[in-house]
């Protein structure tokens, strides 16, 4: 068997990865590049959401942007209320934009607890409404992206326009960083550090355990043939709600990580760019791969800080192509290079093969992905 | 702005001018919508790269005009003819592997749509340009208390050109038998000897072609930008969702949603405007997911 | 398929092992670059250019790169600072917030730039300023902006709101007639200035006929221009930004409007604008801004012929915007000598160069825009607009200049807040709020 199939493998594949990171904070002593490798944590944790939500159930998401940025907002209000006091309880935004009380909507902000839990729940409560409405319909496969779009760009379009409540285009600011309790959470730290990267060791677990599990076979056949898992009498529609609202969970908890590490927030998290740069990652990983997804945005993502300024004009150019090139020839992403090195391995290595190991590494990355 | 503090007292003869503009809105999302109608409805493919189709268009009217001097006039038709090529290109190298993946032809042409805008950038620098047209389109026909601009006119009228030529191009020649044939059952209309791959091809080039036309009108109503395309994209996205993907559906599509822009524009103010329609079409499509008018073909 | 039980018990034990390290360990190493200092002697000074190279804000921020290196080369020529020449550090922002934020962090914990030049939109100053504040730097911020902001961490060379169109609204209710209507994108800083320009008004007697804003970036003014020719003001005020500008000025022209009977005075309409649309389309319109590429006096026709011809002038234009940015690094040239005298070149910081910027005067002699002078509270500029009128071949005749210098004031349509003082936002208590974004 290929060794890329065995979950023994993959887990060790985890472990050595996740290892590898839990120990940079020991071995380097450059803020800067905790605070950046945090924020890579952050794009890994969004691309995990996107392969499980495309991947695995077969949903192109092109509004991932949504719950990402719907999680920013909620932890960027929660961490503005820290900054505020009885004798001074409104943002300043507020008071240049002549509102005269906090609205109510921003008052349970005030408890740190209650808003993270608002973080959390109010964009995966909207996926889950959004998704059911969708799926019911039976809106699927190009249709269901577009709509995702659509509705990206409504949410972007809404928050600009209520200036007074969100401050608009320039967004919101927390001046000081997160407090929990009485520990305050430099963004440059390693304690920040190794909390976006629990976080997303934690979902990575929780994603490979469910997709191990009978619900994920289930996500996984909906994606093969969605007809025919209706006909075998499961609910189709409530399969496909589920995947993608727990894949909206892991955007919000990615955007709450991702204000904590830059005291930042605004209308553009829900730019399209920005909502297709995650499909882009888990694209040239791997879509099909939690661990290709995770690599893909910390490679896209360090790629474009690291190579960017040296090309300049010409990164789009080279990222826009080595798409097109993974998409049409790899679409397993790289991850599934490693899939067919694996497989010539084991095949070379005497085990009994299935017959496609022989086969060159053209026909076996030509194969389609199932849809 | 606040929700709730700007409504527009109702005047009957403004209102009657901002239903004339909902008709030229409509057109112009219409004709913006054209070309995706014909590739998706054809062969199933989202083009993402429509938007930078269009700017495609504005750059080359703009090419031909401070380069070879064209007229504006004949800068139209051969827009047309270098974004079909440009179509016909991408067609055969990359789209046709991809036709049984729908969901990867979508992504595919977003890697085009950044290429295509990326390297426009690299030629033409991403400062903006414009174009140059005969001083009778920059005026306005003033008819008691109507008011509409030549141009919008000259757009209204090139769409619904547009939109008869492919109607009778679909229902009366053969090569529109074809690509309706081919739209309801690629299988069975190969069997009766239709090429179905010719047909692909050349309906690829067609939509491209019609987002050429749309640029080098656009180019005047607004600016030539690398970045143009991506403002009317989403629209045209929608035009083809609500439609169903269809011609006919597409033109309901779009006169439905701009006249409806432009009424929740006169009462409320532009972006809310814009809020409002695409939490509405979020509901119609709750209601009818198939869209206006659905091909009676199988889903894609 | 089966989970491989031990695997999974050591990837969880690996997970919880990262969740329980302790918090604030490891705390010395954050602070490893304490004891440097920010300017070694007899190095280059370095400092940080973060403007989008590529992208949609590319169009004016490239412009203010090349005329920061250009600046840069100048006063490197006559001697540098202190002897010392500056190193400008060039990083590309590609119009995307996150980038902002992130090359922020880089330029000043990994390069150690001892300043940054920056931003042109407000959304991209707010999204650097907490790391500015908080790594307690400084962000020269070379554009106009809307003000209602006090930190200790910018000093800004642009007009401010409350600037900006104080001649502008006198001047065409005089000359035009005192009905107004307001055209605007929809963000923060046409409202901020819309809010300004009603203080404006009323002082002229003029009337607002109406206020509408358009979604950035968008190019339909179909529906606004409706309701501007049922209005029938005598002139439109507009902040409409970016391509939208442009659409704007077209569709103006193409929907039958006539600029003799109702121009658009303009807060953003300049030299770059009027050449992406036709002159035809930009003639007979107003512009009001410090800055005009056909100022004439002697300063300014050195710099612009000077700039054209170097390898910076490229694209053919000085615009208020770029003059702005070329200022700033004379307001930093001077604040940092000034630094440097009082506490000695490897004990500069960057919060001691702002310290010592409050009063800066940039006169005559360098200035294209005239003598200007950074207020020695809000750290913003005491300038004087002007007021432009395009012209048939797309340059502006200047038709009027302000007789005085007119005062920053970030705060001056808030007076309940407080005023910006050097330590923070002052309450009318007295009480003192530091780092107000």
């Amino acid at each position: 068997m290929n060794l890329y199939h065995r979950p023994g493998a993959q887990w060790l594949a985890y472990l050595v990865f996740y290892v590898v990171l839990a120990a940079v904070p020991f071995v380097v002593s450059d803020n800067f590049l905790l605070n950046q490798l945090s924020t890579y944590g952050v794009f890994a944790m969004l691309a995990l959401s996107i392969s499980l939500c495309w991947g695995f159930g077969g949903i192109l998401n092109l509004g991932q942007g949504i719950p990402f940025g719907l999680g920013a907002y909620g932890m960027a209000m929660t961490m503005q209320m820290q900054s505020q006091d009885a004798s001074n309880p409104m943002p300043p935004f507020m008071l240049n934009n002549s509102l005269d009380r906090l609205p109510l909507f921003w008052v349970p902000f005030w408890n740190t607890g209650v808003g993270i839990t608002l973080a959390l729940v109010v964009p995966t409560l909207f996926c889950a409404i959004f998704g059911w409405l969708m799926f019911r319909a039976r809106v699927s496969g190009p249709f269901f992206a577009i709509m995702t779009l659509a509705m990206l760009s409504a949410w972007g379009t809404l928050i600009l326009d209520i200036q007074p409540y969100t401050n608009g285009v320039n967004g919101i600011t927390p001046p000081a960083p997160l407090k929990l309790g009485e520990i305050v959470v430099d963004p440059y730290s390693p304690a920040a550090y190794w909390t976006v990267l629990a976080l997303l060791v934690l979902a990575t677990v929780v994603a490979k355990l469910m997709t191990l599990s009978r619900f994920g076979l289930v996500v996984q056949s909906v994606r093969n043939d969605a007809e025919r898992v209706r006909f075998l009498g499961y609910n189709v529609a409530g399969y496909e709600t589920a995947i993608y609202t727990i894949s909206g969970f892991f955007a919000a908890v990615a955007g709450c990580c991702w204000v904590m590490l830059t005291q930042y927030v605004s209308p553009a998290q829900f730019d399209t760019t920005f909502s297709l740069s995650m499909v882009i990652w888990a694209g040239i990983g791997g879509r099909m791969s939690l661990m290709g997804a995770i690599l893909g945005a910390f490679l896209i993502q360090g790629a474009q800080s690291y190579l960017g300024d040296a090309f300049l004009n010409t990164w789009l150019l080279i990222l826009g192509g080595f798409f097109i090139l993974v998409v049409r020839f790899l679409p397993k992403g790289l991850i599934g290079l490693v899939e067919s090195a694996l497989g010539r391995l084991s095949s070379s290595t005497g085990g009994k093969t299935d017959g496609n190991g022989v086969s060159s590494i053209r026909s076996r990355l030509l194969q389609q992905p199932g849809e | 702005m606040a929700v709730g503090s700007f409504f527009t007292s109702f005047d009957l003869s403004a209102f009657i001018n901002a239903l004339i503009l909902g008709i030229s809105i409509a057109s112009i999302w219409l004709i913006a919508a054209l070309g995706l109608t014909i590739i998706y409805g054809a062969a199933g493919v989202i083009n993402m790269a429509h938007g930078e189709f269009i700017m495609l268009g504005a750059y080359s009217s703009y090419m031909l005009q401070s380069f070879l001097g064209f007229p504006f006039v004949l800068c139209v038709p051969a827009s047309f003819l270098i974004v079909a090529l440009v179509g016909l290109v991408l067609e055969r190298g990359l789209i046709r592997y991809l036709y049984k993946r729908p969901l990867d032809t979508l992504l595919a042409t977003f890697g085009v749509s950044l290429v295509l805008m990326q390297g426009v950038r690299l030629i033409f620098g991403s400062d903006p340009k414009y174009l140059a047209v005969p001083p009778i389109f920059s005026s306005n026909i003033q008819f008691s208390f109507v008011n509409i601009s030549v141009f919008r006119v000259v757009v209204l009228l090139v769409t619904l050109g547009i939109v008869t030529g492919l109607w009778a191009l679909f229902y009366r020649t053969r090569f529109g038998v074809q690509v309706r044939a081919v739209m309801q059952d690629k299988e069975m209309a190969a069997s009766f000897g239709v090429n179905a791959d010719r047909v692909y091809m050349l309906t690829f080039a067609l939509g491209a072609g019609l987002a050429g036309v749309a640029g080098s009108l656009f180019g005047v109503l607004n600016i030539v930008l690398p970045t143009m395309g991506a403002s009317y994209v989403v629209q045209a996205f929608l035009v083809v969702v609500v439609g169903g993907g269809t011609l006919a559906g597409s033109v309901a599509a779009g006169g439905a949603t701009g006249e409806l822009q432009s009424i929740f524009a006169y009462f409320t103010n532009d972006t809310f405007a814009r809020f409002l329609l695409f939490v509405l079409i979020v509901v119609f499509l709750r209601i009818r997911p198939q869209g206006l008018f659905a091909p009676s073909a199988k889903r894609r | 398929m089966r989970t491989d039980r031990r695997n999974f018990m050591k990837a969880t034990l690996g997970a919880a092992a990262a969740a329980a390290a302790p918090y604030g360990f490891v705390k010395s190493i954050n602070q490893a670059w304490g004891a440097q200092s920010w300017i070694k002697k007899g190095e280059p000074i370095k400092v940080g250019l973060l403007f989008s190279l590529t992208g949609g804000l590319a169009v004016p921020e490239e412009d203010s790169t090349l005329v920061m290196q250009y600046a840069i080369d100048e006063i490197n020529k006559s001697g540098g600072i202190a002897g010392q020449p500056i190193e400008p550090v060039i990083v590309d922002a590609k119009s995307d917030f996150n980038v902002y934020s992130e090359k922020t962090k880089e330029l000043i914990l990994r390069n150690r730039v001892v300043a940054i030049f920056g931003c042109y939109t407000s959304a991209s100053r707010k999204a650097i300023l907490p790391t500015v504040m908080a790594q307690n730097h400084l962000l020269y911020y070379p554009t106009c902006y809307e003000g209602a902001e006090c930190t200790q961490n910018t000093i800004c060379t642009g007009p401010l709101a409350n600037q900006h169109s104080k001649d502008l609204i006198p001047f065409m209710v005089q000359q035009f007639g005192k009905k107004v209507f307001f055209v605007g994108s929809n963000y923060v800083w046409p409202k901020e200035s819309n809010k300004n320009a009603k203080v404006w008004l009323q002082q002229a007697g003029g009337e607002l006929l109406g206020e509408e804003y358009i979604p950035l970036g968008s190019s339909e003014f179909g529906p606004v221009l409706n309701k501007i020719r049922e209005a029938k003001p005598n002139f439109i005020f507009s902040t409409v930004v970016g391509a939208s500008d442009i659409a704007f000025h077209k569709q103006f022209k193409q929907e039958g409007f006539k600029v003799d009977s109702m121009p658009i005075a303009s807060l953003t309409t300049g030299e770059i604008e009027t050449r992406a649309m036709g002159n035809e389309y930009g003639a007979g319109h107003f512009l009001s801004a410090p800055y005009f590429q056909g100022l004439d006096n002697p300063t300014n026709h050195k710099f612009v012929e000077s700039f054209l011809k170097s390898k910076y002038g490229k694209n053919g234009v000085t615009h208020y915007n770029m003059e702005e940015t070329y200022l700033s690094a004379y307001v930093f040239k001077y604040g940092l000598e000034k630094a440097i005298a009082k506490v000695g070149v490897e004990e500069v910081t960057p919060r001691a160069i702002r310290d010592n910027t409050g009063g800066i005067k940039v006169e005559d002699a360098v200035s294209p825009e005239g003598l200007i002078w950074i207020d020695d509270q809000n750290f913003n500029t005491w300038l004087k607009p002007k007021i432009g009128q395009c012209q048939a071949d797309g340059s502006f005749k200047i038709v009027k200049s302000s007789a005085e210098h007119v005062a920053p004031d970030p705060y001056s349509i808030y007076p309940d807040l407080g005023k910006c003082t050097a330590d923070g936002l002052k309450a009318a208590d007295g009480k003192v709020r530091k780092g107000v974004i």
